[in-house]
């Protein structure tokens, strides 16, 4: 068991759609793709992004491009003209999951 | 025989975006077409809110500058300009630009108008049609909204592109044409692809058309994938895609600009706004995406290949925007020492101040900047003893309420807390936003038989 930061094997760019927020993960390699796939799950995802994405969250694997797709839902206060948040567009999401550390 | 391939550059990402990347696009010659996508769902209510002070306008307001700069200069070179800037009113958008172009002695430029996707002057007669126009989110039906409507348009497809520039047009202003689509009608138009049959043909041009959308954010720009960025931001030059008639294209950018153009910032344009994968919805084509290929090729030159279509959705997509109130925010700033008490004794006032005021407050989010402003309570909290020493933090208050009224009444009455508050609160009148339109959307499916699509040319 050890800890590994995604920031370190990834990169990320999210997005909205009304109150749905995508979050796309790419791996810096072909290994590190396996390592997201095996411990990156829409539940470790859910429960870091808690209070923020009230939806469920579901995930894609792109395994062409080496990325992951994290679609949440209900993640956007209302969506981008209805929230008051700062991050009206969740284009900081990607940010924030950057910084989740995996048990691997 | 049409060129064995076409360029497409992707010259504007939204209404606002910098023409500056276009421009030296069309200056080099280093295209075919420039494809720009102006319209986002907040735009259209802004738009709506344009016309409805003046029945003539409608349009995104920087097709009358680029009117002087970036068309006459594409037209010279022979270059086409494609794209959704007629917004809720592309007739007149054309008329203008007409006009302008006109004025400058520039004669005999073909500028297309391409309407049918606003759907507002016709929600009572679809709703009599017997569609209930229900939210596909939540399943209910149109008639049970309480709010007003402030636009309605119809995703629509590539058809008029193709169409208009078969009939010559140099420049297209169309309505919400849907932005992968503005790519598709351009490949469709050069190639005579079949958009009924060709769907794997069609499949890559929405890839290519996705992939051109946003501009800078395809080629080095909004990028956690090029971190460090190793590569000036101030001029990013945009995506250009150099399409062969199977689909496949390879992406460049201009060697005298800014950005980068990589397989790592394609990938993550590409998963940009995307949901399923395997199921990307456009109004002409489902495309599946798990099977593309991204290479690089060279420096700037990256190749993309593989997108696989299906068949379209039986119905199109329209959204109907809804005006349920106003958001009001205004920001406070304050420094060591005590920052963090500062800011928490400031929002408790400023609770226990409106509380007292007779106005109705739907609801409230108020923040610490440096400390959760951004990510709220999924932020993790620093130790006490390292917030207690922090050297500035800024407090953001957010409001929504229904009367307009009740945003400046809330802010007016705070402002005495600069005397009144914590020491040395900083804060400037115009900082935050009064009354900022809070508007709900709703998606639904319309009948493709409702949408009448038409492609008007004016030549100026």
């Amino acid at each position: 068991m050890g800890k590994i930061k995604l920031i370190d094997i990834a990169s990320a760019r999210s997005g909205d759609k009304n109150d749905l927020c995508n979050i796309g993960v790419m791996a810096n390699s072909s290994q590190d793709y396996e390592t997201l796939v095996q411990h990156l799950t829409a539940e470790v995802v859910k429960d870091h992004f808690k209070g923020l994405i009230k939806g469920e969250v579901i995930r894609y694997e792109w395994g062409s491009i080496e990325a992951l797709n994290f679609v949440c839902h209900a993640a956007l206060d209302g969506g981008g003209s209805r929230s008051l948040r700062m991050d009206t567009l969740g284009k900081n999401f990607s940010s924030h999951l950057l910084r989740l550390e995996l048990e691997v | 025989m049409p060129a064995e391939t076409v360029r497409i550059a992707g010259g504007q990402g939204f209404y606002g975006d910098s023409p500056a990347a276009a421009i030296a696009i069309a200056k080099e010659k280093a295209c075919d077409y420039i494809v720009n996508d102006a319209l986002a769902e907040l735009t259209m209510s802004i738009l709506q809110k344009d016309k409805m002070k003046d029945p003539k306008l409608g349009y995104p307001r920087d097709i009358e500058f680029n009117a002087t700069t970036l068309f006459p200069l594409a037209f010279k070179n022979g270059i086409k300009i494609v794209s959704n800037s007629g917004g809720l009113n592309p007739v007149n958008a054309a008329k203008r630009v007409a006009a302008i172009m006109n004025q400058q002695g520039i004669t005999g430029v073909k500028i297309a108008a391409i309407t049918g996707d606003d759907f507002l002057p016709k929600l009572k007669e679809v709703l009599e049609s017997g569609n209930e126009l229900s939210n596909m989110d939540t399943a209910q039906p149109f008639r049970e909204n309480e709010y007003p409507p402030t636009h309605a348009n119809v995703y629509i497809g590539s058809k008029s592109i193709k169409e208009a520039l078969d009939e010559g047009a140099d420049i297209i202003l169309a309505g919400r044409v849907a932005d992968p689509c503005l790519t598709l009608g351009v490949l469709a138009h050069h190639f005579g692809w079949d958009l009924e049959k060709d769907l794997d043909k069609m499949a890559c041009g929405i890839s290519v058309g996705h992939l051109l959308e946003c501009g800078g954010q395809a080629s080095g720009g909004n990028s956690y994938a090029e971190w460090p960025m190793d590569y000036p931001l101030s001029n990013l030059g945009y995506p250009i895609a150099e399409v062969s008639e199977d689909g496949s294209a390879v992406f460049s950018k201009l060697e005298s600009q800014g950005g980068k153009m990589s397989r790592n910032t394609l990938r993550e344009q590409l998963v940009y706004e995307i949901h399923d994968p395997a199921n990307y919805l456009t109004p002409d084509v489902t495309v599946d995406l798990t099977a593309v290929n991204i290479e690089d090729l060279e420096p700037n030159k990256v190749s993309f290949s593989g997108a696989q279509g299906k068949a379209r959705p039986e119905k199109l997509k329209m959204t109907i925007g809804l005006m349920e109130g106003f958001i009001t925010e205004q920001f406070f700033f304050f420094s060591w020492p005590y920052a963090h008490l500062k800011a928490k004794k400031f929002i408790e006032a400023v609770e226990q101040i409106w509380a007292k005021l007779p106005i109705k407050i739907e609801s409230s989010n108020h923040r610490i900047i440096g400390l959760n402003g951004i990510h709220e309570d999924a932020a993790p909290s620093p130790a006490s003893d390292k917030l207690d020493d922090v050297n500035e933090l800024g407090v953001r208050l957010a409001i929504k309420h229904v009367d307009p009224k009740a945003g400046k009444m809330a802010m007016q009455s705070i402002v005495c807390l600069g005397l009144n508050g914590p020491p040395g609160a900083i804060s400037m009148p115009g900082w935050g936003k009064m009354n900022k339109a809070l508007l709900s959307l709703w998606p639904t499916l319309v009948d493709r038989e409702m949408v009448d699509e038409k492609v008007e040319i004016f030549t100026s």
